[in-house]
């Protein structure tokens, strides 16, 4: 084994939820995520959401002098603006989705735990390459919010947001989402962090509008591998983390019947998603953190 | 519904260890957690209801269990009226026949079973017939039954007892009998209907719940009877009041007799009152028994005889430690002692005094207690430990010592009043104490002085000054007791040997001291006799035909005996023998009548009158049924029930493990 694989083995380990979950800094366990992705990537400077070159304009007065290419400018002795794709998708809101459902998991970590993983690996990410992160932490109301900002001080911000959200009552995306068109109105892309059980129409109703205001929409719903294959040994009462409700189910239901509905589920809001331009990410809390990043990333990369 | 011993109940609060098992249990359950029930569905065969419910219902059964557990030990009963039967048409005739003493007249019992057979042959067919007796307390002769042949075979099992009847008393036990009975109850009362027994309220008699009164009277004619109204003895001899109802003129004779002797007669000539003076016949020393007969054919014997008991001990030898017999205190607490009659005080000198003599003394008095030397203060210690009692007084020679001798009080400092004219009062008193119990005028004493003591714990302070200091002390020394005043009897010190109140102290002190128990001598028939318990004995009583009233068992006990009959009762305590005399009560020898107009009265008030409240029924014949041995029994099936559901309910969780 040379050393580099064994560097690269060790950083990926890294990146697993179990030895995430011992990092109690959301700063550190960030950078751990993104300079595992950076090295799985090889580090390509082309790649990003905002660094990516798009045409070249002519200057014209009041744009910044700092992005004229003078290459172009020594070969033509013309003044022209270099334009990137990230001038579009100038800044990154992350949407957490903090109610009773998503502290179901784990161990090593919960649903929200994981999520709050993604959440400032997406932030440090997006700061690394100098775009304006925010963030909203919701459930059925916003509990949290930090507008984005690309100053370095406002990271901490945000991931002291992130960090500091708990699992506690019902979802709703209606009421929470509608504050934040209030709030923002700049183009950008918004993460949608959730497990996304709840009405699909309901969640569009919500999602929907910000498509429409030109919005780059990914939706990652975060499940536990409890939810994906569940494995009981005999009738079990499960009793819903947001209504209390409790419910009496069938080992054999669960088997067979619950994972077929669950897929379902998921292929409808996969649908759903892309029926209004949004992307749909599953994210199995089992899985490492940078492997989730690293499937959004190409996503992204075959989507340009 | 009652129980024998309720504070069993408390242990009911362990059904909570049971309950908070439960819910140990339910919150460990295979319940679990689960992000969302939006894609659940619920399963068709509920495995967790039914094991919930059989849960709470073995949950139930230890509850259960518990309760009926603690219920068992409450021992409860049942109060089961014996006449419980069902009701008739026709109603309950209640046959109510008065056997007080002066239906004990030549004649009349035969008339009361002619008039209670009529009432009960007049009764309907269908009716419900119970007969019923009073004197001093309503008795049920028979059950309720409709057999009417049976209530008149009961009726030849009445007499006349020597007890007296009130009729306002007996209507209220008529009342509350009522209350349990079939209605319409109508009453049948056979009586001499005595205007002596009539009530002072004319309400009293009128019983509610009755709806109809027929009155049976019964010793019809003019009534002649002679009897005693009052018997008293006296230095002088005896006085004896008489009276002689009825107009007719009949000579009675009177004799006096002194146990068993007579030793004086008188002839009377007339009815009317009289009052006799006989010379004090030669008493026997100790107890006498005196009797006043009344030789004469009037219509009642059994006053005739008037029963009194004259006490003729001679005063009990009371020996009063002293440094000089001629005194103030001396004189003071020999004129005390000496005026009850019962005690001689004989003035002793310390230095004088063979304490060898204590032994002959169930207590003894010194005014000084400063003055006791040595050999005297371990002579006392002996004789107090031995059970004998001490009265002591404190004078200027204890105020001079550290500690007082005997006692062992040590002086805190010496309380002297720091003006002249300025005195204290007596604040606090323990009026329940024997010695205080029957005194009176305390807050008139004036103390100016008195020794200021520590007392030890054990020690009782009968009588706190108003600065709080102790003014009379009891302190036990083995199985005797001193009774310590801190205080001298000298005018000095205080004004109490010139109270009132001195007299009785000084008495009931003595009273205390020499554990004689006071009984009264003379009781009306019917009266209780208590007999305290004294060690393990409470004593014996032979009544006036020479049987034991208590059976051995029962003398172990503290007892209330009822005199029933009159004569002369023995009573042995463990303090000694008395003899006390019971009479009939004189209210029972007026043979007159109510007039017929207050009879109508009566009749016309009693009679369709509801019942003020729902009443129980509190005759002395109810029977108490126990229920504890079926609550055992249904303990037994609860235990095999738990077991059943307990076994079912763990077999399922066996098999989930496995």
């Amino acid at each position: 084994m040379s050393p580099f694989q064994a560097s690269r083995n060790t950083a990926r380990d890294l990146l697993r939820p179990e030895v995430l979950a011992s990092l109690k800094n959301l700063d550190l366990v960030a950078r751990s995520v993104v300079e595992g992705v950076m090295i799985g990537m090889h580090r390509s400077p082309k790649f990003g959401f905002s660094q990516e070159f798009a045409e070249y304009r002519s200057y014209n007065e009041g744009d910044d002098p700092r992005f004229i290419d003078w290459n172009v400018f020594a070969r033509t002795e013309k003044t022209y603006i270099k334009r990137f794709l990230g001038d579009t998708n100038s800044h990154l809101m992350i949407l957490l989705d903090a109610s009773a459902s998503m502290g179901f998991g784990g161990p090593p970590v919960s649903k929200l735990r994981y999520a709050q993983f993604l959440s400032a690996s997406l932030a440090f990410l997006a700061a690394r390459q100098h775009d304006a992160v925010g963030c909203m932490v919701f459930d059925e109301e916003v509990r949290d919010y930090r507008d984005p900002s690309t100053r370095s001080g406002k990271l901490q911000g945000v991931l002291h947001c992130i960090d500091s959200a708990t699992a506690s009552t019902g979802t709703k995306f209606d009421k929470p989402f509608s504050k934040f068109r209030e709030q923002v109105s700049r183009r950008g892309l918004v993460a949608v962090i959730s497990d996304f059980y709840c009405d699909i129409e309901e969640l569009l109703a919500g999602v929907r509008p910000l498509a429409w205001h030109g919005q780059d929409v990914v939706l990652f719903q975060v499940l536990d591998k409890e939810e994906l294959n569940p494995e009981f040994k005999s009738n079990v009462l499960l009793e819903d983390l947001e209504t209390g409700e409790a419910i009496e189910v069938a080992p054999q239901f669960m088997r067979d019947a619950y994972p077929q509905r669950i897929r379902a589920h998921i292929d409808e809001l996969k649908k759903a998603a892309a029926g209004i331009g949004a992307d749909h990410v599953l994210v199995n809390t089992s899985d490492s953190l940078d492997q989730a990043l690293r499937n959004y990333l190409l996503f992204r990369q075959r989507r340009k | 519904m009652g129980l024998l011993a309720p504070l069993f109940l408390l242990g009911v609060f362990a059904v909570a260890l049971p309950i908070w098992l439960h819910r140990l249990q339910a919150q460990s359950s295979d319940r679990k957690a689960f992000s969302s029930a939006m894609l659940l569905e619920t399963a068709k065969q509920q495995v967790h209801v039914k094991k919930e419910l059989k849960y709470l219902l073995l949950l139930a059964a230890r509850i259960l269990l518990l309760v009926l557990m603690v219920f068992a030990f409450a021992k409860p009963f049942l109060t089961v009226p014996p006449n419980a039967i069902i009701s008739t048409a026709s109603g309950t005739h209640l046959v109510l026949v008065d056997t007080s003493v002066s239906m004990d007249r030549a004649g009349v019992f035969s008339q009361v079973q002619a008039e209670a057979s009529r009432a009960i042959d007049g009764a309907p067919a269908d009716a419900l017939i119970q007969l019923l007796s009073a004197d001093s307390s309503m008795r049920l002769v028979t059950a309720l039954t409709n057999d009417k042949s049976t209530s008149r075979s009961a009726l030849g099992s009445l007499s006349a007892s020597a007890l007296r009847l009130d009729y306002g008393e007996v209507m209220s036990a008529v009342e509350r009998l009522a209350d349990s009975l079939p209605p319409p109850v109508t009453l049948h009362f056979v009586s001499d209907f005595q205007a002596s027994a009539m009530p002072v309220r004319f309400s009293d008699v009128v019983p509610a719940g009755i709806a109809g009164f027929e009155p049976h009277v019964v010793g019809t004619g003019e009534p002649f009877n002679w009897s005693v109204d009052f018997l008293r003895d006296n230095s002088d001899g005896i006085d004896v009041g008489l009276s002689g109802f009825g107009d007719r003129e009949r000579i009675a004779n009177v004799d006096l007799l002194l146990n068993n002797v007579v030793v004086d007669s008188r002839g009377l000539s007339q009815t009317g009152p009289h009052v006799l003076h006989f010379d004090a016949p030669d008493y026997e020393e100790g107890e006498n028994r005196v009797v006043l007969r009344i030789n004469t054919d009037d219509d009642l014997r059994a006053d005739n005889n008037r029963y009194h008991v004259v006490d003729n001990d001679p005063p009990a030898t009371i020996p009063l430690l002293t440094l000089n017999a001629d005194s103030l205190p001396v004189t003071y607490l020999s004129a005390a002692l000496e005026s009850a009659g019962d005690y001689r005080v004989e003035p002793m000198i310390i230095g004088e005094f063979d304490p060898r003599v204590l032994s002959r003394y169930r207590w003894v008095v010194i005014d000084e207690i400063g003055f006791i030397d040595q050999q005297l203060e371990q002579a006392l210690t002996e004789f107090l430990e031995n059970g004998g009692n001490l009265l002591a007084f404190a004078g200027d020679r204890a105020a001079s010592l550290e500690s007082l001798p005997v006692t062992g009080h040590r002086q805190s400092a010496t309380s002297v009043r720091p003006q002249a004219g300025d005195f204290l009062s007596i604040g606090q008193m323990d009026v329940r104490h024997p010695v205080l119990s029957g005194t009176e005028g305390w807050q008139s004493v004036n103390v100016s002085r008195s020794l200021s003591l520590d007392v030890p714990d054990g020690d009782e302070v009968l009588i706190r000054l108003e600065n709080n200091e102790p003014f009379l002390i009891e302190k036990r020394v083995g199985q005797g007791r001193i009774l310590l005043m801190p205080a001298s009897l000298d005018n000095r010190w205080n004004d109490l040997p010139v109270r009132p109140v001195f007299v009785s102290f000084i008495i009931e002190s003595a009273r205390y001291l020499s554990g004689v128990n006071q009984i009264p001598k003379t009781y009306i028939a019917g009266a209780t006799l208590p007999l305290a318990l004294t060690g393990n004995s409470s004593g014996q009583v032979v009544d006036p035909d020479g049987n034991s009233v208590l059976s051995l068992a029962d003398t172990t006990r503290e007892q209330q005996i009822r005199l029933n009959k009159p004569g002369f009762y023995e009573v042995y305590t463990p303090q000694g023998e008395t003899v006390v005399a019971a009479n009939v009560d004189p209210l029972e020898s007026d043979l007159r009548k109510v007039s017929q107009e207050v009879l109508d009265r009566w009749q016309d008030a009693t009679g369709g009158q509801p019942l003020a409240g729902a009443g129980s029924f509190n005759a002395e014949e109810a029977e108490t049924v126990e229920l504890w041995h079926w609550v055992l029994f249904l303990l037994a099936l609860v235990v095999i029930a738990e077991s059943i559901l307990g076994n079912m309910h763990l077999t399922p969780r066996r098999m989930e493990r496995a």
